[in-house]
């Protein structure tokens, strides 16, 4: 093992001094700050083959009366990957993702994980599978630890429950009863309860929905541990931050169908507008015509705004060096890349729901 | 490992139950209290004068009964009610639903003035006549007695026991109300507990998404509701032991346990249980569910014979009540517990084993976890 160990170099969050740990991939070392003595987990990453396929869907078809739920849609989703599940409400996110956990029955095609048929062997996939159902809520009355442990007892393979109250942070709110807890902290012993089994692939349906912004930023935290511990996610999400946050790879799906797949960079490259830099307020008439002289795409506002599409970020060195060459005035530059919003917007002339939006 | 899936369910559930003070009350305390409020209602516990039938066969001219007889309503809380010499008392007490009798013997006087003689040892003995389903009256009003009588032997002897009671307890067909309505309280107990706790749990954690959790766990359906029925059986006995000791401790009951007893218990547990998974599997949110379960339990309460005895309603009524598994349970368990009939006890065992058969299959046929 010891020709694997790696060094990780990490900040104390209490007091910042920057600390060196050596470690194996997937193991996770205590740490103590020499500095200030505050105690954490520094998780060294797991090294996974990701030509593995952990979840393959085939022709996955799910029809209500008249409407198609999910209209034979195809993707498949590699070992030790946060795959995003991206669309807004209604889309057809949960529909699937519960007939890949078998709570749903399939009307077509073909489910796999971890290359066995779920419809024949999911009493063989349970075991290996760790899963936080859309709005879960726990026992009320019973405290975190004793939730823990009665979900443990039900797989014959259990992870130590104290390493995992220590890796979502619940030392504090071990024997805390489940229903004083705070949203954010319900949604973490939520994660930890899809842990106990120490599942090789985690299912989190929506697990930041209508969580406040701190909150879905301490669960971010927990699922981009699971990537570093070498775990393949699913992630169904209507928050296109929190895919971009996380997500190796995105499907977004529509009514149904999936309308893009891969990566964000490259969704983002085929669906998306590019950079543009926006100059605003500019007082020099002739800036658009010098612009598009050096062979820029330039457009022009009616306020006197100039935006210009940027291909290659070298460019915008040369834009502020053509600006303060030809001594071109004007207020403020700043630059704006594409995002999901911009390749949802631009597959389906729709923003996403308005929810999504709100619970940001 | 079944076995550790199921344990760890009911620990579960049992650490649930404890800290929810709702539950508590609903399940142990509320049914306790019902027992007391209808019980003080119908036997008459706090009246502040108890009536005393004497038969007085003691006619010598002294007539030192009489004096006895003085001393007893000069506490104040005895009310005394002649009772002819020639009186048979069995038949007396049995025709005119006597609970208690004194009898005093026709020695009395005569026993009294012979112990006044120096060495001389004499006793007599007051009989005491008392039916047992009033027990917890008779021992008041037998203290009361016993006062008296140990004043008055302090007053003849100084304390040597002169006069003596002697306590003959009459066998009477007439049973008062609390033996009518204890083991329809353990009846009426066991439904709600078993009907709401189905229909609320099913309801509940198929809104908070726990059973759908648990379709993907390991523990299978049957693993799970056999936790869930254990939980539901150890409630049943835990609120029948506690109405039954209140039965014995306030009310002095005679309470017989055997099979039967155990049997219905059981049965009733299951037949609940299994009526609650099948109204559960029609009611989506926790609202309607306490209405749904308050549907089905209230007129059951009402018309099945837990509070009052079928004979009181109208004819159609009692037709109808025969339909209801409750009337079944409650007749039962009064038969096996109290009334001792074995063979309408068995009778009515069987009915609601079938009633538990059909409910509870049909409740796990029905119910189901997996979404549509």
């Amino acid at each position: 093992m010891g020709f694997l160990m790696a060094d990780k170099t990490v900040q104390c969050p209490k007091c910042s001094q920057k600390i060196t740990i050596s470690g194996n991939p997937g193991e996770i070392i205590k740490a103590t700050c020499p500095s200030c003595g505050n105690k954490g987990r520094v998780t060294f990453k797991k090294i996974v083959k990701k030509d593995d396929i952990a979840i393959e869907v085939s022709k996955l078809r799910k029809v209500y009366g008249d409407l198609v739920a999910v209209n034979d849609i195809t993707f498949s989703i590699r070992r030790g990957e946060v795959f995003a599940f991206l669309g807004p409400n209604g889309a057809g996110k949960t529909t699937t993702v519960e007939m890949i956990e078998s709570i749903r029955q399939p009307m077509g095609g073909t489910i796999k994980i971890l290359g066995k048929d779920i419809s024949t062997s999911f009493d063989d996939v349970k075991e290996k599978i760790g899963i936080l159902p859309q709005e879960f809520r726990s026992f009320e009355r019973l405290t975190v630890k004793e939730t823990l442990e009665f979900f443990s007892k039900l797989y014959k393979k259990r992870a130590s429950i104290n390493v995992i109250i220590d890796a979502m942070d619940l030392r504090d709110q071990k024997n805390k009863l489940y229903m004083d807890l705070s949203g954010g902290l319900k949604q973490r012993v939520g994660v930890a309860i899809a842990l106990v089994n120490d599942p090789e692939i985690v299912f989190l349906d929506e697990p930041t929905t209508g969580l406040d912004p701190k909150a879905r930023r301490e669960v971010w935290a927990v699922i981009a541990s699971l990537r570093d511990e070498g775990k393949t996610v699913f992630l169904t999400t209507h928050y296109m931050e929190e895919a971009e946050f996380l997500a190796d790879h995105i499907a977004i799906i529509h009514k149904g169908n999936i309308i893009a797949e891969g990566s964000l960079e490259e969704l983002i490259n085929k669906y998306g507008q590019g950079s543009i830099l926006h100059i605003k307020k500019c007082k020099t008439k002739d800036a658009a015509r010098i612009l598009k002289e050096n062979g820029f795409n330039v457009n022009t506002k009616n306020n006197g705004d100039i935006e210009i599409k940027i291909d290659f970020k070298e460019r915008v060195l040369e834009i502020l060096s053509i600006l303060r060459h030809e001594c071109i005035d004007y207020d403020s530059i700043d630059i704006r890349c594409s995002n999901l919003e911009e390749v949802f917007l631009h597959l389906t002339g729709a923003r996403l729901s308005e929810e999504a939006y709100d619970a940001r | 490992m079944m076995l550790d899936k199921i344990l760890a369910s009911f620990i579960s559930d049992l650490k649930t139950f404890y800290r929810s003070k709702g539950t508590l009350f609903w399940t142990l305390a509320f049914p306790v209290m019902l027992i007391l409020i209808f019980g003080a209602i119908f036997s008459g516990v706090g009246d502040i004068e108890y009536e005393l039938h004497v038969q007085n066969l003691d006619d010598s001219e002294q007539s030192l009964s009489h004096q006895f007889i003085q001393a007893l309503e000069n506490t104040g809380v005895i009310k005394i009610v002649n009772v002819s010499k020639d009186a048979d008392i069995d038949s007396y007490m049995d025709e005119n639903d006597i609970k208690r009798l004194l009898v005093i013997p026709g020695n009395y006087s005569e026993t009294i003035i012979a112990s006044q003689y120096p060495n001389v040892t004499v006793s007599v003995n007051l009989s005491f006549h008392y039916d047992q389903s009033e027990q917890q009256t008779n021992q008041v009003v037998k203290n009361i007695i016993s006062n008296v009588v140990r004043s008055m032997n302090m007053g003849i002897s100084g304390g040597t026991e002169i006069i003596g009671i002697e306590d003959i307890e009459t066998i009477s067909g007439e049973f008062s109300f609390i033996d009518f309505f204890l083991p329809g309280m353990i009846g009426f107990t066991i439904m709600q507990t078993c009907i709401y706790g189905s229909i609320e749990r099913n309801t509940r954690l198929r809104k908070d998404g726990i059973l759908r959790k648990l379709l993907t766990t390991p523990i299978t359906r049957s693993e799970w509701i056999l936790s869930k029925m254990l939980f539901q059986l150890f409630l049943s006995f835990l609120s029948a032991f506690l109405i039954i000791m209140v039965g014995i401790l306030v009310y002095g009951l005679s309470i017989h346990i055997n099979l039967l007893v155990i049997i219905l218990i059981v049965a009733t547990s299951f037949l609940f249980t299994g009526l609650g998974m099948l109204i559960g599997r029609f009611v989506r949110d926790e609202e309607s569910a306490g209405m749904a379960g308050g549907a089905i339990t209230f007129p059951m309460m009402f018309l099945a014979g837990t509070f009052f005895p079928l004979e009181q309603m109208p004819e159609f009524l009692q037709t109808f009540a025969k339909i209801l598994p409750l009337y079944y349970v409650n007749e039962g368990l009064r038969n096996a517990m109290i009334y001792l009939k074995t063979d309408d006890a068995l009778f009515h065992s069987i009915v609601v084993l079938i009633f538990a058969s059909v409910f509870f299959i049909a409740g796990l046929l029905l119910t189901k976890w997996k979404e549509d």
